[in-house]
């Protein structure tokens, strides 16, 4: 799918796109930073909606079948910061970015997610300036790990997220949000240790390189790769996150202010999820078929156990919060289910399925949860609580913000014509073919469905109480939900847009030649 | 990187024929290598005099810029060795004399504010300067005891013209436990004297490799306690375990630029004497193949001081405190990368003696600053809301203290990654993670100051202005922190080249 327009416009601008994506938010948060007040948040729209078009665009201009080679592929751009020695020969550690239709996909989807972040940041007053030059800096961060082609420029991507994520929960959040600021960047600090170590196992016993295609070139002791996964597993795992590294993630999500949850939830879980597939299947599947069918039962413990658990939640931001650990659960669910069945040809169509539902999970989530994650936070504005039984008759008294709400909770459970539906039944097709007992993720699903309905049966379909009164949000708040809830129905019916990005990657991965 | 640099170097060095030549008609050939250090014992004594009628702090610094022009200027290549070869200079003894040099510009900026205009004051930070220096080239355990004293004996007096009423009890702490090292470290040279007959440290190594030879004689021995003497003696003045208990009271009694200077120049001159003795000398030291036998040894050390200064920094109020307890874990992850005992080892440590000099004194420098201003040591609560009050000041403190945790956007982030690396090269890969969870575990004191700085309202909404001059020191810091994120190419270069000269690759 490459367009000429795509092609041209790449080319005008003479930058190398990557470059351009990094550093782009990077100098708007200086801006914004400097600029204070309206004018940082005027910065950072026009900055995040510029990265999300230019994404888009690139999306377009790229060839979706061109894998990326160890000098970042044909849009690749490097930077070399120095070396482990002294001569040529010495190892780099260098910043490496390069594209293929997975790092787009995900690209685009934290642009999206950052753009809507930043459209519904409208009722943030306090120090906007450094408000929105960290949320620029997270941009950068998070466009940084899912283009990045070397371990280190991984790593320090994926450290970087840490920092404003730090700041924007403890210092816009509610109350006990210092608290939970401290957990959040402990916790992920910490899988991420685990993970470096692998790296640098990896490092010695590979090659002396830390770049990710040479890696994957090399032909690795199982036991190294095995190794390398478990650790790997440590860092996504808190990421996504799997029971029983999960425990951060209530917190952050229900301490946040909105807009950092919507950021938390839509992009920074996927961190988690894409680098299982990156690091994981793309990078030692043999270590990834071994571990499949572990990886697999957490998954679907994970995913009962977080819909048990919403369902006992009063709070509606700490429900849609359970929710979230919930529907991560399938992505690692699909990742494994693939990984069982690498070395099976007769399995390599349903293994496809499951990674391509996989990540049409992680960009469907991405954008249900950012709407859910946004009606929570109105739903303080509306009735001036969240918890679920104290807010009645919000249909009487607030028929926009029900509308939506109940579109997106549809959207949230899989209903058939909104994207959650594809992303879970790609899923799930993959996985019974694969392990049969993988059906029983299914129980999540019916879970889910009933505890998503019957919290709209409580706040919205109930009858108004006159001491609850609720009121409208207006227009402008609804715009930032209204705009996400777009790609759900699109993606709902044209699946094609996505899963012709990932299907050449997943091809590789399986080792099936198209 | 170093292309670039030496590019620069040779015009500079071009520029200054003149006064080199000057400088080679009036000096000794013998003494052109200990030049900078003459130079700012020279300094010393025209403070003394000078500053009977004025403020002597000028004088001082030019001698510093006096002394980095003259390690400059002369190429350790071609005016190398000065006293006989007692005292050297080259790649790894040059990394450290301009760390040593660049705290010194640094703590005379923040001397400014305190003690700099009395002329006892700069003889004594001048003459240690000078004793750092020698310090780092000293190649013989002799030349090298003697250069320790020089360095050592200004700072248990400085120490205590500290304001703090406890400034005395933390210096006596101090001298006590140095005299004890001291004691350590002659025992040790005797012990190394008596089985080999030598004190030159290259020489040294020859013997070791004759002694370590299994099965292992009555000599070994002997060089053993030696070694452990020399790890406990010169740990000392680093900070680690054992000898790391007057660290925390020295740090939070004495004056401010004392304490940058402790921990920003003489910590390193302890570690470039111990890894100049262990990877040096005592490189041969092991029966067969594999590690050295000190490379154990230093993991103990390694791990014990990690988790001394990180379980105890946590537990205090005291910033400055904090900060003491914070270097000592700081160190234990320096010696990571001595104990692995290899040239990305090596260089490891070398890189993070770099940026921890960096980080401590400029976190040292502002707190200083900030507790004179404030006129009381400055706790957590002090720094409730510094973000509103001085928000330049939080974000620098904050940067910082990032750059502690060993965060990316500094170069915090690179020194522990190497080091870490370097574990992990050596297949000691648990010592990595250990470093690893420590590192974690920091955070929870780390991020408390930005939790304070940032996320807690302040009790005293005034203002807070600081003084210019220090403020500066503290900005070259933040800045060459997040240069050196950027670009660590420029330091780690010379990190390498350092260590393959130190370990004769």
């Amino acid at each position: 799918m490459q367009l000429d327009f795509a092609v041209n416009f790449i080319d005008a601008l003479g930058i190398n796109p990557l470059f351009l994506l990094i550093v782009l938010p990077l100098v708007g948060a200086v801006l914004a930073a400097i600029v204070r007040g309206r004018g940082a948040r005027i910065i950072a729209l026009l900055v995040t909606g510029f990265e999300l078009l230019y994404s888009i665009i690139l999306a377009l201009a790229m060839d979706p079948a061109a894998q990326v080679d160890a000098n970042g592929g044909v849009f690749g751009w490097g930077f070399e910061m120095g070396r482990l020695g002294v001569g040529e020969s010495a190892p780099v550690l260098q910043i490496l970015l390069g594209v293929d239709g997975l790092s787009i996909v995900m690209a685009i989807l934290s642009n999206l997610v950052v753009f809507i972040a930043a459209l519904s940041s409208n009722h943030i007053n306090k120090e906007q300036g450094s408000y929105y030059a960290l949320f620029l800096l997270l941009e950068t961060g998070l466009l940084g790990v899912f283009l990045s082609f070397d371990l280190i420029s991984f790593f320090v991507f994926w450290e970087l997220v840490l920092i404003p994520m730090f700041f924007i929960i403890g210092q816009w959040g509610e109350e006990g949000c210092e608290h939970a600021a401290v957990k959040f960047f402990i916790y992920t600090h910490l899988g991420s240790a685990a993970m470096l170590v692998g790296f640098f196992a990896l490092f010695f016993l590979g090659g002396n390189t830390f770049n990710m295609v040479v890696l994957k070139g090399l032909s690795l002791a199982p036991l190294v790769q095995i190794g390398f996964a478990l650790a790997v597993f440590m860092g996504a795992g808190v990421k996504l996150p799997v029971w029983p590294l999960h425990n951060w993630l209530p917190w952050a999500h229900v301490k946040a202010p909105t807009p950092g949850s919507v950021i938390l939830a839509g992009i920074l879980l996927k961190m988690g999820g894409y680098t299982f597939i990156r690091l994981g299947l793309w990078l030692v599947p043999a270590a990834m078929a071994r571990l499949a069918i572990p990886f697999a039962l957490l998954a679907i413990f994970t995913c009962i156990y977080a819909a048990f658990t919403a369902l006992a939640q009063t709070d509606l931001k700490s429900m849609v919060a359970y929710t979230s650990i919930n529907h991560m659960a399938w992505v690692l669910l699909g990742v494994a289910v693939a990984a069982g069945a690498i070395g099976s040809p007769e399995f390599a169509g349903v293994a496809s399925f499951a990674i391509m539902g996989a990540v049409f999970m992680m960009f469907s989530h991405g954008t249900i949860i950012s709407v859910m994650f946004i009606m929570a936070g109105q739903l303080k504005y509306a009735a001036g609580t969240r918890e679920i039984p104290d807010v009645k008759g919000l249909m009487a008294g607030a028929p926009r913000m029900s509308m939506v709400l109940i579109l997106a909770s549809f959207a949230a459970f899989g209903l058939p014509g909104f994207s959650g539906f594809i992303a879970e039944a790609l899923v799930l097709f993959g996985s019974v073919r694969i392990y049969i007992w993988a059906s029983l993720i299914a129980l999540g699903v019916f879970l889910t469905v009933g505890y998503l309905l019957w919290t709209l049966n409580r706040i919205v379909f109930s009858d108004p109480v006159e001491e609850r009164p609720v009121t409208e949000a207006p227009w402008s708040d609804l715009i930032a939900p209204i705009l996400m809830m777009l790609p759900v129905l699109l993606l709902g019916f044209w699946p094609d847009l996505i899963l012709d990005y990932i299907e050449p990657i997943v091809n590789v991965i399986l080792g099936v030649v198209p | 990187m170093i292309q670039l640099f030496s590019s620069i170097l040779d015009s500079l060095r071009l520029l200054l024929t003149p006064l080199r030549d000057l400088i080679l008609a009036v000096v000794p050939m013998e003494w052109i290598a200990s030049l900078p250090a003459i130079t700012l014992v020279v300094f010393s004594l025209i403070a003394v005099v000078v500053g009977l009628r004025f403020n002597p702090l000028g004088l001082s610094f030019i001698g510093v810029i006096l002394a980095t022009l003259e390690m400059l200027i002369f190429d350790p290549s071609v005016y190398g060795t000065s006293f006989g070869g007692l005292f050297v200079r080259g790649a790894f003894a040059d990394f450290f004399i301009y760390i040593i040099l660049m705290v010194a510009v640094l703590v005379l900026m923040s001397a400014t504010i305190y003690g700099g205009s009395e002329g006892t004051y700069n003889f004594l930070l001048l003459m240690s300067f000078a004793g750092a220096i020698w310090v780092v080239m000293a190649t013989d355990l002799v030349a090298l005891f003697i250069a320790w004293e020089l360095m050592s004996t200004p700072t248990y007096v400085l120490a205590a013209l500290g304001k703090h009423k406890g400034a005395v009890d933390g210096a006596v702490k101090y001298f006590v436990m140095g005299l004890l090292s001291t004691m350590l470290m002659v025992f040790g040279i005797s012990l190394v004297y008596g089985v080999t007959g030598e004190t030159s440290l290259a020489q040294l190594a020859s013997t070791v490799g004759t002694v370590y030879v299994a099965p292992l004689g009555e000599a070994a021995f002997p060089l053993t306690l030696a070694m452990i003497l020399f790890v406990i003696a010169f740990g000392f003045k680093i900070g680690i375990f054992p000898g790391w208990m007057w660290v925390p009271d020295t740090y939070a009694t004495a004056d401010g630029s004392v304490v940058a200077y402790l921990a920003g120049a003489t910590k390193k001159t302890g570690i470039s004497a111990l890894v100049r003795i262990l990877m040096v000398g005592f490189i041969l030291a092991k029966v067969g193949e594999g590690l050295p036998v000190w490379s154990m040894m230093i993991v103990v050390v390694s791990i014990l001081t990690m988790i001394i200064g990180n379980v105890l920094a946590l537990a205090q109020r005291d910033i400055m405190r904090m900060f003491a307890y914070s270097s000592i874990a700081m160190m234990g992850y320096l010696f990571i990368g001595v104990a692995a005992a290899t040239q990305l080892g090596a260089a490891a440590a070398m890189f993070h003696a770099f940026t921890h000099a960096l980080m401590k004194t400029g976190a040292f420098i502002l707190i200083w600053a900030m507790s004179l201003k404030l006129a009381k040591s400055i706790t957590y609560d002090d720094l409730a809301g510094l973000s509103k009050r001085a928000p330049a000041i939080a974000a620098m403190l904050s940067l910082l203290m990032l750059a502690l945790a060993g965060m990316p956007l500094t170069a915090g982030f690179w020194s522990k990654l190497i080091l870490f690396q370097s574990a992990v090269e050596v297949g000691m890969w648990w010592l990595a993670f250990i470093g690893l969870l420590n590192s974690v575990f920091s955070l929870g004191y780390y991020l408390r100051v930005l939790r304070y700085c940032y996320m807690v309202e302040p009790i005293d909404s005034s203002q807070l202005r600081l003084a210019r001059v220090p403020l500066l020191a503290v900005i070259f810091c933040v800045v060459a922190v997040i240069a050196l994120f950027i670009l660590p190419g420029a330091v780690l270069d010379y990190a390498f080249e350092a260590a393959a000269a130190l370990l004769g690759l």
